[in-house]
C-alpha cells in the first residue's frame, strides 16, 4: 500500500480514534501529554503524531484551516484505520453566558460550509455520535472544566459575516451580515469555528463516529468593539493554557471511548 | 389565561414532559398504560391527556400528520409549561438491518420539511437533546427492546418522491427514482413526517426534544412490492400490529420517567 495521497500514511499508521486539531504545529503539544508519541508523518498542512495515552491507543492529525482540507484529511484518515475522530480547537462563542477559557461541546453543526455540500444534500444533519459527545461530557466532568453542549457554526470564512464593516479587508461589507451574528445569537448557537460539519456529515454517511470540543477564545458578537475592527491578534485570548486544556481533554475523551469500546468487545 | 387557539390547554393543564404522537386516536391508548390518567383536551386534530406513569409526570398531545401541524401543537405546548418533547410514531426503514418492530431512536433528522425552515435557516441541524437520546435508549434497554440509534428523514409527503404507483394516477417525477437509494447511502435509518421540526424548535427555545419510532415497513420491500403490483397499497404494506403501538407507548413513556428521575437527581 503506497502512502496516503496528502497525508502520507499507511495502515498501521494510525490509531482508530484521532484528534483533529487544525493547526499542524499544535499536533506535537497536543501529544506532550501522551505517555507515548511519535511523530509518523508531515506533509503540507498535514501532520501526524501517534501513540498511548493513559492505555488508549491514540493519533493526532492536523486539518489545516477549513473544511475542503479537513475533508481530505478524513478520507485519507479513514482509508488508513481511522475510526472515531474528534475535533478539537479554538472557537468563538455567540452567548454571553459562556466565557473565555470555557469548553463548548458540539453535539452538531450548522452547515456554513461548502465541502459537506459536496456529500451530502443541505437537509442533512451535521450531527455528532452520541456515544462520542457523551465520553466528552465525562472528560469535561472529570477533569473539572465548565462545559457547554450544543450547536456550532461551522463556516468557510474567518474574516467575513460580521455585522459591521471593518473585519474584512478595505471594509468590504454587505448588507446581509447585519443580523446574522445577532440571528445565530437567537438560534442558541454556542460556538462557531470552520470544521466541524464536515466532519459530522462524513463520519455519519461512512458510519463512523465523531465528536467536537472546542476551547472559547472570544465573544464572537463583542470582539470588534465600538469601531467594527476586528484584529485578532489582540481580540482573541492566546493563552498557552488554553490549549493543554484541550489536548488534556480531547485524550481524555479517547481514552474514555476505548475504555467503553473495550467493555463492548 | 384563555386556553391556547388550537389546543385548548391552560398552564396546569400538561405536565412538563409531553408525548407527542400523530393520531389523535392513539393518545388513549398511550395514556392506557399509565397509572393515572385524565383527557384534559380535544380539539381538531389535538387530544390531549395528562396523568402519572410510575411516579413521573407525563402528558400525550396528537400532534396530526406532517411539520405544520406539530409545530402549531409546539408553539402552544410551550406556551402552557412543556419542556420536554418526545415523538412517539411509527415509520419506515431504510437499511436492511432493521427490521419490523424494531426501535428507532432518532439523534437527528434530515429537514425534507417545510415549517422548519419557516423558523431556521437550511444550514441549521435538526438534532436531539444528547439527554433524552441517553433516555431513549436507556428506556429501550430497560423494555429490552432492540433499537437503533440514528438519522430519520422527516418529510412533508407520504405517497411523494417514490417509484410510480405511490402518488395518485401515476403522477411522479424523474428526479424521484433515486431518491430512496441515496438515502440509504447517507446511512439515513428511518423516514416519517414530524421530527425535524420538533428538533429545531426545542433547539432554538432552549428546551428539549427527542424521538422514538416502532418500524414498521422497510421502504425498500415496499418499493418492490409497489413495482411487482403496480400500486403502494399501505393498508397492506404496513405492518399494523397492534402490539407495535404498546411497544412505543412503554417506551415513549418509560423515557419520561427516565428524564424525570435524572431530572429529580439533578434538583437535589
Amino acid at each position: 500500500m503506497l502512502p496516503q495521497y496528502h497525508i502520507k500514511l499507511v495502515e498501521g499508521d494510525v490509531a482508530p480514534y484521532v484528534l483533529l486539531p487544525g493547526d499542524p504545529k499544535r499536533v506535537e503539544v497536543v501529544a506532550s501529554f501522551w505517555d507515548e508519541a511519535h511523530k509518523v508523518a508531515d506533509n503540507r498542512e498535514y501532520v501526524t503524531y501517534t501513540g498511548v495515552y493513559k492505555g488508549a491507543p491514540i493519533s493526532c492529525t492536523s486539518t489545516g484551516i477549513g473544511c475542503p482540507s479537513t475533508a481530505i484529511a478524513m478520507e485519507e484518515l479513514a482509508r488508513v484505520g481511522a475510526k472515531t475522530f474528534i475535533r478539537i480547537g479554538t472557537c468563538g462563542t455567540f452567548q454571553d453566558y459562556i466565557e473565555n477559557g470555557d469548553i463548548a461541546i458540539f453535539d452538531s453543526a450548522a452547515r456554513y460550509d461548502g465541502a459537506s455540500h459536496l456529500y451530502a444534500p443541505p437537509q442533512f444533519p451535521a450531527v455528532a455520535t452520541h456515544e462520542v459527545v457523551s465520553a466528552c461530557i465525562q472528560a469535561g466532568k472529570d477533569l473539572g472544566y465548565r462545559y457547554h453542549v450544543g450547536t456550532t457554526r461551522s463556516a468557510d470564512t474567518f474574516y467575513a459575516k460580521h455585522s459591521r464593516p471593518g473585519s474584512s479587508f478595505n471594509d468590504f461589507w454587505q448588507s446581509d451580515w447585519q443580523y446574522h451574528f445577532e440571528d445565530l445569537k437567537r438560534l442558541k448557537i454556542i460556538a462557531g469555528e470552520m470544521e466541524a460539519s464536515v466532519i459530522f456529515v462524513l463520519a455519519r454517511v461512512w458510519g463512523l463516529r465523531a465528536g467536537g470540543i472546542s476551547v472559547v477564545l472570544d465573544n464572537v458578537l463583542k470582539v470588534t468593539g465600538d469601531d467594527g475592527n476586528f484584529d485578532p491578534e489582540k481580540d482573541i485570548a492566546h493563552g498557552k493554557e488554553y490549549i493543554d486544556k484541550l489536548s488534556i481533554m480531547g485524550s481524555e475523551a479517547v481514552r474514555i471511548l476505548f475504555e467503553e469500546d473495550q467493555k463492548k468487545s
